[in-house]
């Protein structure tokens, strides 16, 4: 075999970097099979003199709560956003002409401001909705859920619009004209060809659900409802023990990171789709 | 065929009713930044433009723009070297398998919770358990990483661990669309790997640069997690959203709408580029 230097330079690149990338990584699941004694005496990035998993499996208990509130909002709420946002695109591809031209770029320019922006206004909708309807929205699971529904649904919409796009057009409009309705042609034509880009919106809307913060930090009281505020709850504990909070933190990043080790092609090709490197 | 118009709208009906409502929420926003509406002044009062003064006059809004621009240029310049070394460095493997892998690696940041990661590189950051003591074993200075602006440096250090794959992977995904065969026609002409590189991918990998660039400033403008995680509202680290954020939570909502628009336009310059024709050219391609 040719010696070749440019891989040999790329080698050394990569171990250096990755090295770097991978120390918070190593330096949480280290943290957090500390002991109280361990945690409290050695640094962050000194291995565990003997592993203790008491810590890890009393963070779970702590926050299996708001685990569990987690998956109930976000499991079906991805479900329900990419399966409506996919009819809907659906639909805008069918109808083409000026819809395809111009409900795509309105649920672009949603979707790519900062979100942030967006939230006053869309609680102060809830607590009018709170009044006409005389249920509870503000600081509820149920409201919380909506409010994702509202946000993720447009970007859901947008991606699978552009996997719907890059669809063979002629194998669609055969099965339209044989008579089959919309739905028909959605269902049976539709669906299983859009398959991994339909996996790929799914794993990707999940992952962004559950590590997103700044919404139920607005839109809830206390640090119960969702994962990411039940972390952040620990934050605010000072001292100079670190072996709780991190292991809060991998307990909570869990989830996310096991559907990227075991689904990253799906979540990265979302994401290339979410940010125009895909095609 | 088209479809009928009833049966489209039936068809998008949840998703154009949410639309309508985010873009009620961008009038909204612009509608009470006109107003006193607050804590102090329940009442739509219009003032024109008067919010605005008193937003721009608000030396802790000044500092959070300065901020965020810092955060802005910084992370679009080193997200993208980062981005670009790395993505060199794995496009000199041939096997796809390696390539893939190595590429979601980078990518892992990307799937953590930022608060978790907050947490993490609070305590890297922390002077008696963190790098410091590593620093100071190693006979290297110590650095005060999170006191006063070296907290805003060393966030945004962390932003680049963050988006760093992420900007690599859309440099791999424009170094694969380059034409194999004017790769190969280098090859024949005897370029060795660094001016392949320099010579023939890169340049033809624009596309990279420009959505590395125009994502790395839209992640930027939207930074909350990882500062407020880390720091809460330290000054040196209140990015435009955090201030936003503050005036709400203490129900300032005039200002706050103020600096929603604001934040708005701010990224509507790249944002309205990008969704009505980036979109369409670069992932439709129907133009």
């Amino acid at each position: 075999m040719k010696f070749k230097l440019n891989v040999l330079v790329a080698t050394v690149i990569l171990v250096a970097t990755s090295t770097l990338w991978i120390l918070p990584l190593y330096a949480l699941v280290a943290g957090s099979v500390k002991s109280l004694a361990d945690a409290m005496g050695s640094p962050l990035l000194d291995l565990p003199r003997i592993p203790d998993f008491e810590t890890i499996v009393r963070a779970f208990n702590a926050l299996a709560g708001s685990m569990l509130n987690t998956a109930i909002i976000a499991i079906p709420a991805t479900f329900i956003a990419v399966l409506i946002g996919s009819l809907a695109a659906f639909a805008i591809y069918l109808r083409g002409g000026r819809v395809a031209n111009y409900v795509p770029p309105l649920i672009a320019i949603t979707t790519y401001i900062p979100y942030q922006a967006l939230i006053v206004p869309l609680i102060s909708l809830i607590r009018q909705a709170e009044e006409v309807l005389k249920v509870p929205l503000y600081d509820t699971l149920h409201g919380l859920f909506i409010v994702f529904l509202i946000y993720y649904t447009p970007m859901a919409t947008l991606l699978m619009f552009i996997f719907t796009n890059n669809l063979p057009r002629e194998i669609v409009e055969a099965a339209l004209v044989d008579g089959m309705k919309p739905m028909t042609v959605y269902r049976r034509v539709v669906l299983p060809l859009l398959g991994p880009g339909f996996v790929a919106t799914l794993i990707f809307m999940l992952v962004q659900m559950w590590n997103n913060f700044f919404i139920p930090l607005s839109m809830t009281r206390g640090y119960e409802k969702h994962i990411t505020l039940r972390i952040f709850s620990y934050v605010g504990q000072a001292g100079t023990i670190y072996n709780e909070m991190f292991a809060a933190a991998a307990i909570g990043s869990l989830p996310p990171l096991l559907i990227f080790v075991f689904l990253g092609r799906y979540f990265v090709r979302g994401l290339l789709t979410f940010t125009g490197g895909g095609r | 065929m088209a479809l009928k118009l009833r049966q489209f709208a039936l068809m998008a009906l949840p998703v154009l009713l949410f639309i309508i409502i985010l873009w009620y929420g961008i009038g909204w926003n612009i509608y009470v930044s006109l107003t006193s509406y607050s804590l102090y002044k329940p009442r739509l009062d219009f003032v024109g433009l008067g919010t605005y003064s008193d937003l721009f006059s608000d030396t802790a809004f000044i500092n959070a723009i300065k901020i965020t621009f810092a955060w802005a240029a910084l992370l679009v310049l080193l997200g993208n070297l980062v981005g670009l070394l790395i993505a060199v460095a794995i496009f000199q493997f041939e096997s796809a398998r390696l390539r893939s892998l190595l590429t979601s690696y980078f990518v892992y940041p990307l799937a953590v919770p930022l608060v978790a990661s907050g947490v993490i590189w609070r305590w890297l950051f922390d002077s008696a358990k963190g790098f410091n003591v590593y620093l100071s074993k190693l006979g290297l200075p110590e650095i005060q990483w999170l006191s006063g602006w070296n907290a805003l440096w060393s966030l945004i250090g962390v932003s680049v661990w963050v988006y760093g794959g992420f900007i690599a992977l859309l440099y791999l995904a424009a170094f694969y669309n380059v034409p194999r065969d004017v790769i190969d026609s280098a090859l024949v002409d005897g370029a060795d790997a660094l001016t392949l590189m320099a010579k023939v991918v890169i340049p033809h990998s624009k596309l990279g640069l420009l959505l590395g660039t125009i994502f790395s400033f839209l992640f930027a403008l939207q930074m909350f997690d990882l500062p407020y995680s880390v720091l809460f509202t330290n000054p040196f680290t209140m990015t435009m959203v955090i201030y936003m954020y503050n005036k709400f939570a203490y129900m300032i909502i005039n200002i706050s709408a103020a600096a929603c628009v604001f934040l708005i336009a701010l990224s509507a310059i790249i944002v309205i580029p990008y969704a009505t024709y980036g979109i369409r050219k670069w992932i439709l391609k129907v133009m």
